[in-house]
């Protein structure tokens, strides 16, 4: 009876996993859809807060990198074909991509608190969109969109960084 | 909470902001043309101090340029979002309005050689 108990543990901190990062796709889909619904009024085009973000950094501080970035591709999928089309996906998976690598790294070396993770990935996330609006497009002039960009993903990302710091530490522990 | 690297990263992103707004970056008045681009191509170069209304048309996309009184505004769009159109009107040089779903690039540029190239 121990035995089985013993044996079957691992499976139990694989399912719980599995069905939390279903929960937090599930949570950050809806941030995205929040934000589609809420548009932050300010005149530049592109600028959000990034709440959906606020979902990833915490799967990267209490699950690592495979199942946060799982959870970031399963939100930018299904937000593309809900909400953006398939083009908006392209500039999300970019965007995504590129921020979930950068603000995993900052979080290995140690070096960082959750707001400086959470400020390069703003930034890196606008950056990752506006490289790839310089390809498709071919051309260099969307580069003046660059500081307008910058500030403001430095902003959203010192936001989001503070609100994932107070939640962090309020929620329970996902595995035994 | 916040650790030495996070204000030095912060202060790292500002200085780099601050130098290409105020570098490559810089608007100025004293454009002259308005380059239009559609797909990456050139599709017009036009004088800013002419007014006139511009129609790019291509794959049932319309996107309707207006050139009034030295400024530039998307007037309408075939797109979804109309973050072009709500983009307003520019009339400094290395300003742009981008309409991605469309793919269309409006810019001011200043004095080029360019000037009486139109093409499409």
């Amino acid at each position: 009876m121990s035995s089985q108990a013993k044996t079957s543990r691992p499976h139990d901190r694989r399912t719980r996993l599995v069905a939390i990062s279903a929960m937090f796709a599930a949570l950050a889909l809806i941030f995205s859809y929040i934000e589609v619904l809420v548009p932050i009024p300010v005149p530049v085009p592109g600028i959000k807060l990034g709440l959906a973000n606020l979902v990833i950094i915490i799967a990267i501080y209490r699950m690592g990198f495979r199942y946060s970035f799982t959870i970031n591709m399963v939100r930018i999928v299904a937000a593309g074909l809900l909400f953006s089309g398939v083009f908006g996906m392209i500039y999300s998976l970019a965007g995504g991509i590129l921020s979930i690598i950068v603000m995993y790294l900052l979080y290995r070396t140690d070096k960082f608190s959750m707001i400086g993770v959470s400020m390069a990935g703003g930034v890196c996330h606008n950056l990752g969109q506006l490289i790839t609006a310089v390809v498709l497009l071919q051309n260099t002039g969307i580069l003046s969109y660059f500081p307008v960009l910058l500030f403001s993903g430095l902003i959203s990302g010192i936001l989001i960084g503070i609100l994932a710091y107070i939640i962090e530490k309020r929620l329970p522990a996902f595995t035994d | 909470m916040i650790k030495k690297a996070d204000v030095i990263l912060f202060i790292l992103i500002v200085v780099i902001g601050l130098v290409i707004s105020f570098g490559p970056l810089a608007k100025q008045a004293g454009g002259t043309d308005v380059v239009v681009t559609l797909n990456g191509d050139t599709y017009g170069i036009y004088a800013l101090s002419e007014d006139q209304t511009i129609t790019v048309e291509s794959e049932g996309h319309v996107n309707v340029i207006v050139i009034e009184d030295g400024t530039v505004r998307m007037d309408s769009a075939s797109c979804k979002n109309q973050v072009c159109v709500d983009h307003g009107a520019i009339s400094l040089k290395g300003d742009s309005i981008v309409c991605l779903p469309n793919r269309v690039v409006v810019e001011i540029k200043g004095e080029g050689g360019e000037a009486d190239v139109i093409s499409g």
